[in-house]
């Protein structure tokens, strides 16, 4: 239970920075995604099961905090989380998670692209889409790496004292 | 194992699916849990964003030991100091720009937060309802428009930003006084669809025609590009915004009131 608090936290945490920093660094393109890059490192740490409910959780609360319909992000998030946790035991070193990154970043984009186009939102243009593919896919290539250390103590920690 | 992960995700996407469905016709079932989360969240998001800045430079000076380190905190505490008087200092320059730029009685707000991804282009500032900000005010910032608000909550209020392509607004080009519509690509730029015949010239100016929500003649941005519309009846062009919304600390949300004295003409 003590693993589920930490979550929840790292959760809030993520999208707290992601709106009021990260959104906010002056970078071309789109912004990097730091709420993915968090479910992509607890999906190598923890594994599928955790990630995709953790993956669930977080896109439904961008989704509020954001003017996204909700279940947009959720949906791009939890299939996220499921690939970043089939690759559990291959966390070790920067290319797996940088990887990993880059590609869930990218199916993330797609799988919002494609509900976009489902739920008629004007958004759904391509140029948006190309333009999030050039810049989120390799900030996020650069971002995980980074964030599953932090992420991976966080769970040791919570899971010694049980 | 395997087979409880795979369960999970069959569930979960199915329960995306259907809030997705559930949520997306207007208006959303979802508004009143938005303008919650945005009065919890909007106040935790404006203090990290103040705070941010000063604590990663104060951190920076604890690695060391005895005097080496008494001075080197002494050091930044004047840095930091510095930079504070520096950052006030163009803060108040922005706000005198900001003020001359306000046409009417305006609610002055700090930006927060923005959204980002395939998202809403929006940016969250910190007024609300309670500072008499509600849904659909034009919000300005020193170099012209910036957008209209979309939801306010008690004490945050979300702004949807020119360049979303769900904005869009009646301008003016200064050079010909030619009308026409601006929308957004959703990728920082603007699109320009003039409605009347004539020429437009890369450099040419933007302002607001008046119509609809925005008061008339705020700078909107500047044509970088043009072109032609499909089947060559509409004159077309790229326009860069007059406002980069990333980098903005302060906006004026401009309050519904009268529209200034209205010139009249007669025999007298």
């Amino acid at each position: 239970m003590r693993r589920a608090a930490v979550l929840v936290l790292l959760v809030l945490a993520a999208v707290v920075l992601q709106a009021a920093v990260v959104a906010r660094l002056p970078l071309p393109g789109a912004a990097p995604d730091l709420v993915l890059a968090v479910v992509v490192a607890v999906g190598l740490v923890a594994g599928s099961r955790t990630s995709v409910a953790t993956g669930f959780a977080a896109g439904l609360l961008v989704d509020l905090s954001a003017d996204a319909a909700l279940g947009r992000t959720a949906l791009a998030l939890l299939l996220a989380g499921y690939l970043a946790g089939l690759l559990e035991d291959d966390a070790g070193g920067v290319v797996v998670p940088a990887v990993t990154g880059a590609v869930a970043a990218a199916g993330a984009l797609l799988v919002q692209a494609v509900t976009g186009v489902l739920v008629d939102d004007p958004r759904a243009s391509g140029t948006a889409l190309l333009t999030a593919l050039a810049s989120t896919v390799p900030y996020c290539a650069a971002l995980t790496p980074v964030v599953v250390p932090p992420v991976a103590a966080l769970l040791r920690r919570a899971d010694r004292r049980p | 194992m395997s087979e409880r992960p795979r369960r999970l995700l069959a569930v979960l996407v199915l329960a995306s699916l259907t809030l997705l469905a559930l949520d997306s016709r207007e208006p959303r079932p979802s508004d009143p849990l938005r303008t919650a989360v945005d009065a919890v969240l909007g106040p935790v998001d404006a203090a990290v964003g103040g705070t941010v800045g000063g604590t990663v430079a104060s951190w920076s000076g604890l690695a060391d030991r005895g005097e080496v380190r008494r001075l080197r905190q002494e050091n930044d505490r004047l840095r930091e100091e510095l930079a504070r008087a520096r950052g006030d200092a163009r803060r108040a320059a922005g706000l005198d720009a900001l003020l001359a730029a306000v046409p009417a009685e305006a609610v002055l707000a700090r930006v927060t937060g923005a959204g980002s991804g395939l998202g809403a282009r929006t940016l969250e500032v910190d007024a609300g309802t309670r500072d008499g900000v509600e849904e659909g005010l034009p919000v300005v910032a020193a170099g012209g428009l910036v957008g209209r608000t979309v939801r306010s909550g008690p004490v945050t209020s979300t702004v949807l930003l020119l360049d979303d392509p769900s904005s869009g607004v009646g301008a003016r080009l200064t050079s010909t006084g030619a009308l026409g519509l601006l929308r957004g690509d959703g990728a920082g730029r603007l699109t320009w669809v003039q409605v009347d015949p004539g020429p437009v010239e890369v450099g040419d100016e933007l302002v607001t025609s008046g119509s609809g929500t925005y008061p008339p003649d705020l700078a909107l941005g500047r044509v970088v590009e043009t072109g032609t519309g499909s089947g060559g009846l509409t004159t077309t062009a790229v326009v860069e915004p007059a406002v980069a919304p990333v980098r903005l600390e302060l906006v004026a949300v401009l309050l519904p009131g009268e529209r200034g004295p209205r010139a009249t003409a007669g025999p007298s």
